[in-house]
């Protein structure tokens, strides 16, 4: 009961992480970024390869997954989503052949196989008969500071207030002066990090393979839509059940079931609640 | 005889505000009635409700004695009420003749891929509203805004409507088309066309009613002749004041 | 747009040069060549529903699977003929479609397309566990009854029934159920304010496409002799459905064929430079371009170029 417990909170902490990026730029540009998910494994190889082959620093491994991780948003918000226009589906279609593209790209450079990585942070605590590593342990409590960071950073400056009024009514924004081209631009940013950093963490608590992106990105669409477009809280209270739901599943039924509640939920709420259940909310 | 459009007691609320307050009118047969009021009054807000792509929350719509509230949108247009949109909302990848076709096709899966499109009428139809033999193969990007009206009318009439909702027919288009559209309503009104408009450009309007109402905020305050209509205090006040 | 004599010489033409290729071709190329028609297949239910109406399914391998489980299993597991699994399986895909289509009659747009991308994950991870004496598990199953011996015949088979299909959802598509359906993904508020329920047409392409994608996948795996879940269940597979209609030009019949034979034979010029999944690099990188360029495709870049001819020369 208390291993269901402490996983479940670690497990969804890391949830909730993977899927913040993800859920701001939809509540921003409602837009559906399917590629969110290489952003991810983009984040998590290249951690790999600064940390593990090159043999620098972790902390610099990591830096260098959320520089790549900015980059890739900027240029894709600059390049497609812009071009595009709020099609949404033509952003959905790209964004889903952008995500191939990078699959294959990595498969060019690291090659078919999957990679071990190994613990960002090593070492194993014994929590009342559960055995928990560190490096879960650290992911959830980054998770949690990020998701604090995020939530003051939102509510107190000047650039997360523009993002919220820009999430509520792009063109109203706009016409009290604030660019809604720059606030994309940088909620597109901050989601690339964001999600690289999702990355190195998904990636050392599964492992590296150039097909891993699938599974968070169905996680962080289970997120949004359950929770509701663009409600930190509402990600994070989902990204909870989520995991929950993953954790008892894979101990009181069997683990190759583990994404079917997720996938069931999902369908349920956007049948019968197509709002989510914490309906639209600012920021 | 029951009326051709009869609304009784329409109440629509959204949140708070109540968009419709307790509406009552009726439409006979034949006659065209305008409905006036300054932005925001609730104007388009009836036209919805009669169309069924709103529900009221309380009140009853009658088409010739039968309630419709029950019915969707197209059950209401094969009923025989069908309307015109303010922003004209064309199939943009077909040609004008394509988008009439869809107006008249009937809502039957097995008569749509077995009979073939009636292409005389859609052309008779795209001429009656002032359109060219040449038109009929462009497509509504290479339209101007009067002639998305006058597709919006000709789709709308193909559904072969007995009552039918204009909603700011004249909007943005020049002096000509203004008078080509109010043309095209005077032959229909001759021919029996039973009418619900909505416009701004009142003296536009005023040749093409027998009869007005005036609402505010969802609210009747005014019936009778168009120059009862606008002589009345309320209205005189609510379109100084109100807008 | 009616019938035209030289619609009828196209097809005519096509249908000639298609039957008579193997006299001039290698079995390779064959082999290559049934591969395209299957994906044109896929491509031309994906169009059916999507294309037209607009609702974009991310889910159609989750369509296509239930075909090729459905008629895998009964020949292998309980040897019922191919001549009664094909139906089944047809007729189970068109009730799983239904299934799909139920809450698809309340949402639009991206919620759409991800429900039914919930679907195909959904179908993944339940055919790994549910019964996996019948469904093979993770492994998927093989030795599953073949129709046809060699590349020349499986070309024949495969050719035959893609072609029927285009032809019939062509003629089906020139009707006014056609311009209703495209009417649907223009503008679907207008669909209804013309007086038509959306709800039935829109029923009636997801049954369309669902059927279509149940023959394929029937007859699919009735050439590989073989199915394994995480082939079939697949974004890459998905993609490759989607990139094909799309590059070829959605809302048309001979645009998925197009897109589907340029997207087989591209992969396959690529293999002796990139042997492995690194194929997409180029693959991908060309549908995106492409599809930024143009959105409609190669058949509409096809007419742009033949308009800006006809006008050089009037001029």
């Amino acid at each position: 009961m208390l291993q269901i417990l402490i996983q479940g909170l670690l497990l969804s902490g890391l949830y909730a992480l993977i899927a913040m990026g993800f859920t701001l730029i939809f509540s921003i540009g409602r837009v559906l970024n399917l590629a969110y998910g290489a952003y991810l494994m983009v984040g998590g190889y290249i951690y790999f390869w600064v940390s593990q082959s090159l043999g620098m620093p972790k902390l610099i491994g990591v830096a260098v997954a959320a520089a790549l991780g900015v980059l890739m948003g900027v240029l894709k918000y600059r390049l497609i989503v812009k071009t595009l226009k709020g099609d949404h589906v033509a952003v959905e279609i790209s964004t889903l052949i952008l995500a191939v593209v990078i699959q294959a790209g990595i498969v060019l450079v690291f090659g078919d196989s999957s990679k071990i990585l190994l613990p960002i942070v090593p070492g194993v605590i014994n929590v009342a008969g559960a055995s928990v590593t560190f490096n879960i342990l650290i992911a959830t409590l980054i998770s949690w500071a990020i998701l604090l960071g995020l939530y003051a950073f939102v509510r107190l400056t000047h650039t997360g207030r523009a993002m919220q009024a820009v999430s509520m009514d792009a063109k109203g924004a706009a016409i009290s002066g604030i660019d809604p081209d720059r606030i994309n631009l940088i909620t597109w940013g901050i989601s690339g990090a964001l999600g690289a950093i999702g990355g190195v963490f998904f990636a050392s608590y599964t492992q590296l393979s150039p097909s891993m992106w699938v599974a968070p990105l169905i996680i962080s669409v289970a997120v949004v839509i359950v929770g509701g477009i663009g409600s930190i809280l509402g990600t994070l209270v989902v990204a909870h059940i989520v995991g929950f739901l993953e954790v008892i599943v894979v101990a009181t039924l069997a683990p190759e079931l583990r994404g079917v509640f997720t996938m069931l939920l999902i369908i349920g709420v956007l049948i019968t609640r197509p709002q989510g259940l914490f309906g639209r909310e600012e920021l | 005889m029951s009326a051709a459009l009869q609304v009784s007691g329409l109440v629509k609320r959204f949140g708070g505000l109540v968009a419709t307050n307790d509406l009552s009118f009726s439409l006979n047969e034949g006659e065209s009635l305008g409905l006036i009021g300054p932005n925001g009054a609730g104007k388009t807000t009836v036209f919805s409700q009669i169309m069924g792509e709103l529900r009221q929350n309380s009140g009853t719509i009658e088409l010739f004695g039968k309630e419709i509230s029950a019915l969707s949108t197209p059950q209401r247009i094969r009923a025989g009420v069908s309307r015109t949109y303010q922003i004209p909302r064309p199939f943009g990848d077909m040609s004008v003749a394509e988008n009439i076709r869809v107006g008249l096709m009937p809502d039957d899966i097995r008569r749509m891929i077995f009979s073939p499109p009636d292409t005389e009428r859609e052309r008779e139809l795209a001429l009656s509203v002032g359109f060219s033999e040449e038109d009929l193969d462009r497509t509504p990007t290479e339209l101007a805004m009067g002639d998305l009206r006058k597709l919006e009318m000709a789709r709308t009439m193909a559904t072969a409507p007995k009552v039918m909702l204009l909603d700011e027919v004249f909007a943005g288009l020049t002096t000509g088309e203004i008078a080509q559209i109010s043309d095209l309503i005077q032959s229909m009104r001759k021919d029996g066309m039973t009418f619900l408009i909505v416009s701004h450009d009142l003296p536009a309007l005023e040749p093409l009613i027998d009869r007005a109402i005036a609402i505010e905020r969802g609210t009747m305050i005014a019936e009778g002749s168009f120059s009862d209509v606008m002589n009345d205090k309320a209205v005189q006040a609510s379109y100084l004041g109100g807008a | 747009m009616g019938l035209r004599w030289f619609h009828f010489a196209l097809w005519g033409g096509l249908i000639a040069g298609m039957f008579l290729l193997p006299q001039v071709v290698s079995n390779g190329t064959l082999r290559t060549m049934i591969f395209a028609n299957y994906l044109a297949i896929f491509a031309i239910s994906w169009d059916v529903l999507s294309g037209r109406t607009g609702y974009v399914s991310f889910g159609h391998p989750f369509l296509i699977g239930i075909g090729a489980y459905t008629t895998a299993i009964l020949t292998k597991r309980f040897d019922i003929p191919v001549e009664i699994s094909i139906p089944v399986a047809v007729v189970f895909t068109m009730i799983a479609g239904l299934l799909v289509l139920l809450p698809a009659l309340r949402i639009r747009g991206s919620y759409f397309a991800l429900v039914t991308l919930a679907f195909m994950e959904l179908l993944y991870q339940l055919v790994q566990v549910i019964r996996p004496d019948l469904t093979g598990g993770t492994r998927g199953m093989s030795g599953i009854q073949t129709l046809t011996r060699g590349a020349a015949n499986g070309y024949y088979l495969s050719t035959a029934l893609m072609l029927a299909i285009a032809v019939s959802m062509w003629l089906l598509m020139k009707t006014r159920l056609g311009t209703a359906l495209s009417a649907i993904g223009m503008n679907e508020e207008s669909v209804r304010g013309s007086g038509l329920s959306t709800t039935r047409l829109k029923a009636f392409a997801f049954l369309t496409s669902a059927m279509i994608a149940g023959l394929g996948g029937a007859f699919y795996v009735h050439y590989l002799g073989s199915l394994a879940p995480r082939a079939l269940f697949d974004i890459n597979f998905l993609f490759t459905i989607i990139v094909a209609a799309l590059l070829g030009g959605t809302s048309t019949i001979i645009g998925p064929m197009i897109g589907a034979f340029f997207m087989t034979f591209l992969l396959e010029y690529l293999r002796p430079v990139l042997p492995g999944a690194e194929r997409y690099f180029v693959y991908g990188a060309i549908a995106l371009l492409l599809y930024m360029y143009q959105p409609k495709g190669i058949v509409e870049l096809v007419k742009r170029g033949f308009k800006n001819l006809s006008k050089g020369r009037t001029a």
